[in-house]
């Protein structure tokens, strides 16, 4: 319930013009909500959403480049969320990231009323702690249809946000809570456990060698016995990653 | 294998029927020598039955010379052939046997019986094997003719399967649902803009329910088709989708199975434009190249974008489309490259009055 005079900070994400317009003109009859913005795509919107740190955001699933739970996933801290989509195949996930309603086009002034009465109460009455807000991990889990593999790493890196396909990548690296994305010759750190990233990866290409690297198996070139039980892969572009004795039996179950 | 081999009852019913036949050749021979029946018995029997299996062989005779497809002069000249082979089979094995049963078996059997036998054996074995010949020439058309029907049923069925597909597709729900919203939003902005969308997404379903219960459509009639549905996406995407056209007047006389285009502009937008921050460009091309027509679509793709599975889906409907149409010589080519995607179609070029009696 917010206070009497409470202003609502209010983004439009949505590629289509057509869709914002609609959100604007549903949103002048609510007095209290002052849209600050509209952005036409995911890379729009990470930026204005760390600028302008808005209370609450519309936000379209399929955009170019970046889709929303993409946008989520780079957002730290996350503003609350109203997911506005043709498709209703992504409500549960939308709920697993703690989205406050999921609004499915076409919709009317009524049901906008709706979704936005349960995000004043989510702004009124913040993380509750009973429910922990889902981490980056869990909301790209979410994002990722039902067994299908991780197809592109987003890494926000300050102002810029960075696509990178998985068929791209040369390696993982593990640095503490980051991974370093090694890719075309750059490396960008992102704020996640390899773990979690592994995880996501189709494991039929992407193989832990060791603790600390996960690599496409088609970027080895061969293996070469270093010490005794210890091996290092060399890879195509003459890099060597260390191969732990677990590591190469994940290696040669693959080959 | 022989059918008759492979099925038990048949066989039963078939080797009985030659065992009747054994009864009534050694009628014959006593007709003919005066012999004692149980004689008589002894020596047709086991050459009757043994026969039968030899007149099984008119099935790969009549298989191999079949009748309608080359002159019928083969086919005769063929089935003549093995009938004096058969026919010889029963009299020379058959008059050894006889001499066989003379000599050990104290048969009463003398030179001229058995050298008149011989003749007679012959003479039986024609008729014989040319029944069995005959049979099996209207077994085997039987056969054909069956075959044939369950072909073309299957051919009808494909198609009418590929064109539900299609216009299953046609009508994507999220299509409709993101114009409704474009809709919803114009009522506020421009009322007008809002109830021309209304026609025009009209237009475009009732268009694509008629042309896609035809069988073929002028390729002008696809591109009006495309045009209405570009001109719904382009209130949603607005600058972002720009078309391009390079529309030969020739080809577009020419027909096409319907919603043949339709579903590679929508792919060409969904997997395209839609993916790309500054939206692009599609590319339509359609001539006639002699007595081929050539259609393409090319859309620019976003680098980042790691190819789809839904890309799969559409393409495969439309090559289903080209294959049920029963238009052989069709092809559809997919070029990509990490900026584009093009797909190509090339098929017989026939136009409306040309089609009529070519029977396309």
């Amino acid at each position: 319930m917010a206070a009497d005079g409470a202003r609502c900070r209010v983004l439009l994400v949505d590629d289509e013009a057509p869709a914002r317009a609609l959100l604007r003109e549903y949103l002048v009859a609510h007095t209290d909500i002052d849209v600050v913005g509209e952005c036409a795509n995911g890379f729009e919107a990470v930026k204005r959403i760390a600028e302008s740190a808005p209370d609450l955001v519309f936000l379209d699933v399929q955009m170019p480049k970046l889709d929303g739970f993409e946008v989520l996933e780079l957002l730290d801290p996350r503003p609350v969320v109203v997911f506005c989509t043709a498709y209703d195949e992504y409500a549960l996930k939308a709920f697993e990231v703690h989205a406050v309603d999921y609004l499915l086009k076409p919709f009317g002034r009524e049901r906008l009323a709706e979704a936005l009465d349960r995000a004043r109460a989510r702004l009124a009455a913040p993380s509750s702690p009973s429910v922990p807000a889902p981490t980056a991990a869990a909301i790209a889990a979410t994002a990722r249809p039902q067994g299908q593999w991780l197809e592109r790493v987003v890494i926000k890196d300050g102002p810029s946000v960075h696509v990178v396909s998985v068929d791209k990548l040369d390696y993982l690296e593990a640095q503490d809570d980051y991974v370093a994305i090694h890719t075309e010759g750059k490396a960008w750190l992102k704020h996640q456990t390899l773990a979690e990233l592994a995880d996501q990866l189709d494991p039929q290409r992407f193989v832990r060698v060791h603790r600390s690297y996960v690599v496409p198996v088609e970027r080895i070139a061969r293996l070469e016995l270093y010490a005794k039980d210890s091996r290092v892969a060399i890879l195509h572009d003459g890099r060597q990653l260390p191969v732990s004795r677990a590591g190469h039996a994940r290696l040669k179950e693959l080959m | 294998m022989h059918p008759l081999l492979a099925n038990r009852t048949l066989l039963t019913i078939y080797l009985l029927t030659w065992v009747g036949l054994g009864f009534a050749m050694a009628a014959q021979l006593v007709l003919v020598f005066s012999l004692p029946f149980g004689v008589a018995l002894v020596w047709a029997m086991p050459l009757s039955v043994a026969y039968g299996f030899v007149c099984l062989s008119a099935w790969w005779v009549a298989r191999a010379q079949p009748l309608g497809d080359r002159p019928p002069v083969e086919a005769v000249t063929a089935v003549v052939s093995a009938t004096l082979q058969a026919s010889a089979f029963l009299a020379g094995p058959g008059t050894a046997y006889g001499a066989l049963l003379a000599r050990f078996g104290g048969f009463d059997l003398d030179r001229t019986v058995l050298l008149q036998g011989a003749v007679l054996w012959f003479a039986m074995g024609i008729p014989l094997y040319l029944v069995s010949a005959m049979v099996h020439y209207l077994f085997l058309a039987l056969e054909r003719s069956r075959n044939a029907e369950r072909l073309a049923l299957n051919n009808q069925v494909g198609a009418r399967v590929a064109e539900l597909r299609a216009l299953r597709a046609q009508l994507d729900p999220h299509f409709l649902f993101n114009s409704l919203n474009s809709i919803n939003s114009l009522i506020g902005s421009d009322p007008e803009g809002a109830r021309r969308m209304c026609e025009g997404l009209g237009d475009f379903m009732r268009q694509t329910l008629r042309l896609g219960s035809r069988d073929q459509v002028t390729l002008s009639q696809e591109i009006a088709l495309v045009d209405r549905y570009l001109a719904i996406e382009k209130v949603r995407f607005g600058e972002r989708l720009q078309i391009s056209r390079a529309l030969e007047a020739p080809a577009l006389d020419c027909v096409v199975p319907p919603l043949l285009l339709q579903p590679l502009v929508e792919n060409a937008i969904k997997h395209g434009v839609a993916g790309r921050l500054e939206g692009g460009t599609i590319h339509l091309a359609a001539r006639r190249l002699a007595d081929r027509l050539l259609l393409e679509v090319e859309n620019p793709v976003d680098a980042d974008a790691a190819a789809r599975p839904g890309e799969g889906v559409g393409l495969e409907n439309v090559r289903r489309r080209l294959s049920a149409t029963g238009a052989r010589e069709a092809r559809l080519d997919v070029t990509r490259t990490p900026e584009s995607f093009r797909v190509t179609l090339s098929l017989p070029a026939v136009t409306l009055k040309e089609g009529g009696g070519d029977g396309r």
